[in-house]
């Protein structure tokens, strides 16, 4: 029996995480994660409902329930990146950062301070322990396999961490849930980021960040096509919402920050939207570096496929990566995770 | 196991009768009444049979009733009404009040009554609070939370004073005292023995339909309408009657009135009884509000350190369907402003638990209700 701490958000994946710890015979605590959210006129707690839904599954569990406030934690290394990176023009991807940052470290040392053993959580992954080293490894369910956001997570916390759910798919996960009657067995699942809720990232971003409208120019011909609402909305690859009407779609294949240009072009074959090399910064392997010369398999964004690659030169601070298939739109801030296999060596964020 | 419900304070059953009067203005008694021909004439009768009704229950005149659509839609013409006539002027709330009442106040310049810790209105804070410049006075005839029945009439008394002491300085402006009597539904509402110029009932507080609601408005107290158009309600409250409603409230006050000393008695009993018996097993438990004037369907409960949204759980899961005064029981800023007003400690206001009986609750709901909670605590 391990004294366990699961993060409960109210949904249906973390409850039935802890309602199957409870089934293994472990001592579980739930915790509700408290974070950072936005105050909207009229609405008292946005959160409560989510809070009250995970209390409630505690309640019907039977097992005790806490509210861990990492509200201050969570502004500073989630949203305040997330702002910071789009202001910089990148694309970022606050769920890994909250991985790394928030979940797997600040409440891993509050929920160990606290006198647990372990962490739970709801994510769809698996930890493999060879000879003593605690891996992560791809859920058994290939559709909902959440490592993309996780491989920022580091070894030391993986070696205290259970995720429940790696073995069971999303359908098993809710039958599960409707079997123990859990409050939140027919709950929709959370879409986006949290935090930005209802707005959408557009609003949320505009009241921190002053953007200015600029020029949509198209890249070949150096013609300014029409105007934007601020370059730091546009996305790599993005087809909608450009305001550019008629004839062919547009893409955007590349932005100047500084200039507060956003060019666009019409041709799908255009050498920055397809690209079969790319720079990663910011690494982190959670065993170790892999190796160059080696073929891997990369993921470019959530869910996407894996794609076979090669390390071509790889440093402290950044490598080169080989794609054994051009990749469209390779964004600037995203995360690209290396996989040996089913398990995640690690990753950067993209140049 | 048979749930028990107890937050009748939350939202009453429509009562069967209730339901079959309202039931042919749905269907053969379709029409406007405000239509010249007699079918209509005829459902315009009844409307104002209905309001008759009312007035008949406030002792006051027909003339001075006012359907709204809810206990919300009338708290907000009430206050409102006033203030807009009066943009310059201030208005004085209740603590205790609920939400309602609060953010109408809060948009004027505005002061918040204190009240004792049992929730009785502080009658010494109150007198030195009204200026020249009041010209609305708004509290509650009986608390949703804690249960607390003001003493309307001597603070009538106390405006009835600073009124001639206002003829006597030559000073023009009116005062009047509102009443949010939601939950008192089954308490004295002669205006006249309470003194109030504006009442506001609640129908789906007492066993009617929900979206319904009364004001009473006192002959030649003048109020800005909150919206104009075809001009029904004495042009107050401009919109085709809600006839069904209307019919609905004026029957569900009847049964209340009626019968209102036998309720109370069977309320007592049953209040009674179940504060008994969780008292004995519980000793540590403080309840709240005043043991001399409560109503006689809610207990309020606290226990020192306990999750009162978890125990609220607990309950629901033995099928006790309860309500606690702290909405947001994580978030400390938001605490139940109720608590807060009777100085209630933290750690209890946390654990608060309230219990509200209805016309329907039995002797042994009661004793099985009571059980549970024992053994929920105990849990929790």
């Amino acid at each position: 029996m391990t004294r366990v701490y699961v993060g409960m958000s109210g949904g249906v994946d973390s409850s039935v995480s802890a309602a199957l710890l409870k089934q293994q015979g472990h001592d579980v605590t739930g915790v509700y994660m408290k974070n950072w959210t936005q105050d909207l006129p009229g609405m008292k707690c946005p959160w409560a409902g989510d809070l009250a839904d995970a209390k409630r599954v505690a309640v019907q569990l039977g097992i005790p329930f806490k509210v861990f406030d990492f509200q201050t934690e969570y502004k500073q290394k989630v949203v305040d990146y997330m702002i910071a990176e789009y202001q910089a023009g990148r694309t970022p991807n606050p769920d890994v950062m909250c991985n790394q940052e928030v979940k797997f470290k600040v409440f891993l040392d509050a929920a160990l301070a606290d006198g647990a053993e372990k962490i739970a959580t709801g994510h769809y992954a698996q930890v493999g322990v060879f000879e003593g080293v605690s891996a992560l490894l791809t859920a058994v369910d290939a559709a909902k396999d959440q490592t993309y956001f996780l491989y920022r997570i580091t070894e030391a916390a993986l070696a205290k961490t259970i995720f429940p759910l790696g073995g069971l798919t999303k359908p098993e996960v809710r039958q599960k849930a409707a079997a123990l009657g859990l409050a939140t067995a027919v709950k929709k699942d959370s879409q986006g980021i949290c935090f930005v809720g209802k707005v959408g990232i557009k609003d949320f971003l505009q009241q921190y960040v002053h953007a200015k409208p600029g020029d949509v120019v198209d890249k070949k011909t150096n013609k300014i096509l029409g105007q934007h609402d601020g370059a730091i909305f546009y996305t790599f690859g993005q087809r909608h919402g450009l305001g550019v009407g008629g004839g062919l779609p547009y893409y955007v294949v590349g932005k100047d920050m500084a200039k507060n240009i956003v060019y666009v072009t019409t041709n799908l074959n255009d050498e920055n939207l397809w690209r079969d090399e790319l720079e990663l910064a910011h690494l982190h392997w959670i065993n170790g570096a892999p190796q160059p010369g080696v073929t891997y398999q990369v993921r470019m964004r959530y869910r996407a496929p894996l794609i076979k690659c090669k390390i071509t030169k790889i440093s402290e601070s950044g490598l080169r990566l080989k794609l054994e298939d051009p990749e469209r739109a390779i964004t600037p801030g995203q995360s690209a995770v290396i996989y040996d296999g089913n398990r995640v060596a690690g990753g950067g964020i993209v140049v | 196991m048979d749930s028990i419900y107890l937050d009748y304070a939350a939202a009453t059953p429509l009562d069967a009768s209730v339901l079959q009067a309202m039931e042919p203005y749905f269907t053969e008694l379709f029409y406007n009444p405000s239509s010249s021909y007699l079918a209509a004439k005829k459902v315009r009768q009844d409307v104002e049979e209905a309001r008759a009704r009312v007035a008949h229950w406030l002792g006051a005149k027909p003339g001075e009733v006012i359907f709204t659509a809810g206990a919300t839609e009338s708290i907000s013409l009430a206050i409102n009404g006033v203030m807009r006539n009066y943009p310059k002027c201030e208005v004085l709330a209740l603590a205790i009040e609920h939400d309602a009442v609060l953010a109408t106040t809060k948009q004027y310049n505005h002061a918040l009554i204190p009240v004792k810790p049992d929730g009785a209105l502080d009658v010494d804070a109150f007198k030195k609070m009204l200026t020249d410049k009041t010209v609305l006075v708004s509290v509650g005839y009986a608390n949703n939370e804690i249960g607390t029945i003001q003493n309307l009439k001597d603070i009538a008394t106390i405006l009835q004073e600073a009124r001639r002491l206002r003829q006597l300085k030559n000073i023009n402006l009116p005062l009047y005292l509102h009443t949010d009597a939601s939950q008192a539904y089954y308490l004295d509402l002669h205006v006249s023995r309470l003194g109030v110029d504006l009442l506001t009932l609640n129908g789906a507080k007492m066993y009617g339909p929900k979206q319904t609601g009364v004001l009473f408005v006192k002959t030649g107290l003048e109020l800005a309408p909150l919206h104009i158009g075809g001009g029904q309600e004495r042009g107050l409250r401009s919109g085709t009657e809600n006839v069904a409603g209307c019919i609905g409230l004026a029957t569900a006050l009847d049964i209340c009135q009626t019968n209102r000393k036998e309720e109370i008695v069977h309320l007592n009993i049953l209040r009674q009884e179940l504060e008994r018996r969780i008292l004995q097993a519980l000793p540590q438990i403080q309840v709240n509000g005043s043991q001399k004037k409560r109503l006689p369907s809610i207990l309020h409960l606290s226990w020192p350190n306990i999750d009162g949204e978890r125990l609220l759980m607990l309950l629901d899961e033995r099928g006790v369907m309860a309500s606690t005064g702290a909405a947001c029981a994580a978030n400390k800023d938001t605490k139940s402003q109720v608590l807060q007003a009777i100085g209630l400690d933290q750690s209890l206001a946390q654990g608060s638990l309230r219990l509200s009986l209805g016309r329907p609750t039995t002797p042994s709901q009661i004793q099985d209700a009571s059980t549970r909670i024992i053994q929920a605590v105990k849990e929790c």
